[in-house]
């Protein structure tokens, strides 16, 4: 009885995975096939991926768009975390009234949608000369009051004696921050970073308005480009889909475990 | 005390961030070409920076017009950038809304369903191009040249052609006993006539659609030159004989079984290149899609669209989609442009020789008159396409679109959707016209 539960169990969970996996086998599948082939519908592996490969660095800038795409999106995880998780630990560690205060202030601002804030953004933009820019590309999305709040959360957690002892054996507390905060926090870190990079690595509407040169395209733009035409190359859309997909599904399978530990931890 | 320093610290961080930022920035602006570039055409005044979108069709055409410029104008240059149309009308829609149009480039696509809307709306990103007198509009297709055309002024260079066709599988038409004459100059009840009698015989519909879209009926609205707005800009559609009557006859294609409805665009196209249908009606772009499936080559033929029996002007032509090009008010090489323009898109026939490779056609009637109009296309079975199409062209009537255009359209799609479902036509006219006045602020 209890062998045909796990058995009905498995053949569940293994229909449910197929279900998830196939898109992403069919995005690999189609990249080695002409257009025509792939809205016939081929399901095996063909051998067109070499042309494909050839189409697609003469349809686009791909190394130009990876560059760019890695360089904004590097960028941007790195300061955000640094930005956030020192606030995130000040509104936690130092909190008084004024600071939550400020705090749930925050959290509404998470409920205005881009767009609402995008022309005023863009007006304050192009005043300061910040089109253009990789600046200007960065600052709207570089403190965000969900990674704000998710330091904030997991710094909760945080020992308060640990500050003690340490403020007593003379750290000053910007070194209590960056020595005993920062290694401890790891896996909310980690979780944040892989947050970061994907939204910076899928942002599309922001750098599409303020960047307008076609040096400073990215691997999403370059994507939108390739389905605009009259006549859609699928064979090659879909190489470019894999391309743009495989840094998050790498930077995602390593910090996985962390990820997992740093949302659960947040929750907490 | 310590807190007070960390906050100091933690502002200084901040900064360091922020100024990090900076430094990055300036650094990869000037560590990669686009300042080199950006400099190139804000000092050089022999380069346009041009936005639009499809490599193989518009970039092509502006490639082709580059090289028909630089003849007599050697040290000419375009910065083509490319843009999806979605992007253009964001961009265009957030400097306008912003009032800074200094990002917008010299000369930019616009869709021509658009484009009454965003001149409108945003005047001072448009130049008149009837006052610069280097242009001889009349020589343009009139159904076309009307979509960029706002009190009689005009803002846009009709370019990219939007005729809409019939297309046909011969073989399956054969099948069944039919010609592509038999389906040539008719209106749509023969049309379901013959589709129900070739579903019968081959099992495949004469036609299919996107479900979410109201092409179709906008091509037979069009055909017969009505439209969904009145002269003055006021909904036209409570009473709208000719729009009840394209809702009615979509119903019966679909009951009918002539037409099948489709979810997206990608697998519209699938219906014609996995042969599941004998025949499509769309602007003459659609070629393209049709054509990649290249083991039917000699198996399709084109001709004109059937009519809207006993309304309006009952033409067999009609116009979906397309797009002209206009040079931005904020353009400091308005002269350059403007020049360009009128002497490759709206004076070369060469050009457009050199362009009908990729399926751009021509609305610039002079160009239709060249050999390499008349050549006798293989994929089509030897018809003479092009000048067919300059043709058809010429006889489409005119569609008035103005500012809530497209959400007219979204409104009519709906109601497309509901009376196929069993929903009365009169009330869901009534729905379209609140829809649009609610849209309108009315």
């Amino acid at each position: 009885m209890i062998k045909l539960k796990t058995a009905i169990k498995y053949i569940f969970l293994i229909i449910v995975s197929l279900i998830s996996v196939f898109p992403l086998y069919w995005m690999a599948v189609s990249a080695t096939h002409t257009s025509i082939e792939v809205i016939r519908g081929a399901l095996l592996p063909g051998n067109y991926l070499f042309k494909n490969f050839a189409n697609l660095l003469a349809a686009g800038d791909v190394s130009g768009a990876m560059a760019n795409s890695f360089k904004y999106s590097i960028v941007m995880t790195v300061l955000a975390l640094f930005i956030c998780s020192l606030a995130g630990y000040g509104f936690e560690i130092y909190h008084d009234k004024a600071k939550d205060a400020i705090m749930s202030v925050l959290l509404l601002a998470m409920m205005v949608p881009f767009v609402a804030i995008m022309i005023p953004l863009f007006q304050a933009f192009s005043k300061w000369g910040l089109l253009n820019t990789t600046l200007g590309f960065l600052l709207p999305t570089i403190s965000t009051p969900f990674l704000i709040m998710l330091f904030r959360q997991s710094a909760r957690s945080f020992p308060h004696d640990i500050l003690e002892a340490a403020r007593l054996d003379g750290l000053n507390e910007f070194h209590i921050f960056l020595r005993i905060f920062v290694p401890t926090m790891k896996s909310t870190y980690a979780s944040a970073a892989i947050i970061t990079f994907m939204g910076a690595w899928n942002s599309y509407l922001w750098p599409k308005v303020i960047m307008t040169e076609k040096t400073s395209i990215t691997m999403p733009m370059l994507v939108a480009n390739l389905k605009e035409g009259y006549v859609t190359d699928y064979g090659v859309l879909m190489l470019a889909v894999l391309l743009c997909s495989i840094p998050t599904v790498i930077i995602f399978f390593l910090l996985q475990k962390q990820f997992a530990e740093g949302i659960t931890g947040a929750v907490k | 005390m310590k807190k007070r320093i960390l906050s100091a610290l933690m502002v200084g961080a901040m900064c360091t961030g922020l100024l990090s930022g900076c430094g990055g920035g300036k650094a990869a602006s000037t560590g990669d070409s686009s300042a080199a570039d950006n400099a190139a055409t804000a000092t050089d005044d022999n380069t346009l920076t041009v936005w639009c979108w499809d490599p193989a069709f518009n970039i092509n055409a502006m490639k082709e017009a580059e090289k028909v410029y630089q003849a007599d104008h050697p040290d000419f240059k375009l910065n083509i950038v490319e843009t999806p149309w979605a992007d253009i009308q964001t961009k265009l829609s957030t400097a306008g809304a912003a009032g800074d149009l200094s990002t917008l480039p010299d000369i930019f696509l616009m869709q021509d369903n658009a484009f009454a809307k965003n001149q409108i709306s945003f005047p001072d990103a448009f130049t008149n191009l009837t006052d610069t007198k280097a242009f001889d509009f009349t020589q343009f297709a009139p159904g076309k040249l009307a979509y960029s055309t706002i009190n009689n002024v005009n803002y846009g260079v009709p370019f990219d052609n939007g005729t809409v066709i019939a297309a046909y599988r011969t073989d399956i038409l054969e099948q069944a006993g039919y010609k592509v004459e038999d389906l040539t100059d008719i209106d749509w009840d023969k049309y379901i006539e013959i589709g129900k009698d070739v579903l019968a015989k081959t099992g495949k519909p004469l036609l299919s659609c996107q479900a979410n879209e109201a092409d179709i009926i906008m091509i037979m609205l069009q055909s017969t030159g009505a439209s969904l707005f009145d002269a003055e800009g006021n909904p036209n559609i409570v009473g709208n004989e000719t729009l009840k009557k394209a809702l009615e006859t979509y119903k019966e294609l679909k009951e009918s079984g002539v037409m099948v409805l489709v979810n997206d665009w990608d697998q519209y196209i699938t219906t014609m290149n996995a042969e599941t249908v004998a025949g499509t009606i769309n602007g003459c772009w659609i070629m393209g899609s049709i054509r990649a499936a290249k083991d039917q080559s000699g198996k399709w033929a084109v001709t004109n669209l059937p009519k809207l029996a006993g309304i309006g002007e009952q033409t067999n032509y009609s116009n979906n989609g397309g797009s002209s090009w206009a040079v931005s008010g904020s353009s400091k090489k308005k002269d350059l442009a403007v020049d360009f323009l009128a002497k490759t898109f709206a004076g070369s026939t060469k050009l457009y020789d050199s362009i009908l490779p990729s399926g751009a056609l021509a609305t610039w009637l002079p160009a239709g008159n060249t050999e390499a109009y008349s050549e006798k296309v293989e994929f089509f079975g030897g018809q003479e396409v092009y000048k067919l199409l300059t043709e058809f062209a010429s006889k489409t009537p005119k569609n008035n679109t103005g500012v809530y255009y497209y959400e007219a359209r979204d409104a009519v799609a709906v109601a497309a959707t509901n009376i196929i479902a069993g929903a009365d036509v009169d009330s869901e006219l009534k729905t379209v016209q609140d829809t649009v006045n609610f849209a309108m602020g009315k």
